[in-house]
C-alpha cells in the first residue's frame, strides 16, 4: 500500500467540480483508492462518498492505494492534489 | 414514434422528476465546462422559474453542501444524484440559499429541500441554471433525457435503465 497526506490549501474545499476531477483521475487506475480526513473516509472513485466528506480547507486529507498499480496512482493523485487543492 | 414515448414496464428503469420548475435544457446549454462536459456524470440542466428545490424522488439526502448551493441525494432504488443551484454559487458562501433538511433526512418525492432567492444571486452575478447530474451514471446502461420542454416539480424528466 502507498500514502501520502496533504494539508487542503483551497479556500472553498472539496467541492462539487474538484471532487468530480478527483474522481475522474482516481477512475483511471485499478488500484483501491481511499480517502481518509478526521473521522470520514471514502473510496475516491465514487462521487458521492468524496462529495459527502466535505473536506474543508485547512483539513489534513489521507491518501492511499492499494493494487497492482498504487505507485502510479499515488504519484498522479499527489500530482492532482497539488494542482487543484 | 419516439422511443421515450414508449412506456417502459421494466423493472430496472428509475425515473427522476423534476426537482425545479422551470425549462429542462441539455448539459450541453450550461456555461461551465465542468457540466457542459458531464464531468461529473450524464444529466440536464434546468433553467429554475422559482427558487425552490424540490425532492426527485423517494430517498435520503446524502449531503446539504454546507454552502446551501447544492444538494445531493440517493433515491430509494439507488440513483444518486446531484442538484447544483446556479453556476459557480460556491463562491456566495451560504448567502441567498436556506436548506430545510438536513443530511441523513429521508425525504419523499415533491418534499422542500432548498429555498433560494433567484433575483439575488442574479444580482451578484451568477447564473441560476442548475445542473442535475447522476452521479453513478457508470451504473446505467442508458440515461434518456427529456429536455427541451417547461415542468412542473415532480414532473418526470429522466429515465434511468439498469
Amino acid at each position: 500500500m502507498q500514502e501520502f497526506t496533504y494539508v487542503i490549501k483551497d479556500e472553498l474545499g472539496i467541492h462539487a467540480r474538484p471532487a468530480g476531477l478527483l474522481v475522474k483521475e482516481a477512475k483511471q487506475f485499478t488500484s483501491t483508492i481511499t480517502l481518509a480526513c478526521g473521522d470520514k473516509k471514502s473510496a475516491a472513485k465514487g462521487l458521492m462518498g468524496v462529495m459527502g466528506m466535505a473536506v474543508k480547507c485547512g483539513n489534513e486529507v489521507t491518501v492511499s492505494a492499494e493494487g497492482d498499480d498504487e505507485v502510479a496512482a499515488i504519484e498522479a493523485m499527489k500530482t492532482f492534489f497539488e494542482n487543484n487543492l | 414514434m419516439f422511443d421515450f414515448f414508449k412506456k417502459k414496464t421494466k423493472e430496472n428503469v428509475e425515473v427522476i422528476g423534476a426537482p425545479l420548475k422551470g425549462e429542462v435544457v441539455e448539459s450541453s446549454a450550461i456555461n461551465d465546462p465542468t457540466f457542459a462536459e458531464e464531468m461529473l456524470g450524464k444529466g440536464l440542466a434546468i433553467k429554475p422559474a422559482e427558487g425552490k428545490v424540490y425532492a426527485p424522488f423517494d430517498g435520503t439526502v446524502a449531503m446539504v453542501f454546507d454552502t446551501k448551493h447544492a444538494i445531493s441525494l440517493a433515491s430509494d432504488k439507488g440513483a444518486e444524484v446531484l442538484i447544483h443551484v446556479g453556476l459557480d454559487t460556491v463562491m456566495l458562501k451560504g448567502e441567498h440559499y436556506t436548506a430545510h433538511v438536513e443530511n441523513g433526512a429521508v425525504v419523499k418525492k415533491g418534499d422542500l429541500l432548498l429555498e433560494f432567492d433567484m433575483a439575488a444571486i442574479a444580482e451578484a452575478g451568477y447564473d441560476t441554471i442548475t445542473p442535475v447530474v447522476i452521479c453513478n451514471t457508470d451504473d446505467y446502461k442508458d440515461i434518456v433525457r427529456m429536455t427541451g420542454k417547461t415542468v412542473e416539480p415532480g414532473e418526470p424528466v429522466m429515465e434511468l435503465e439498469k
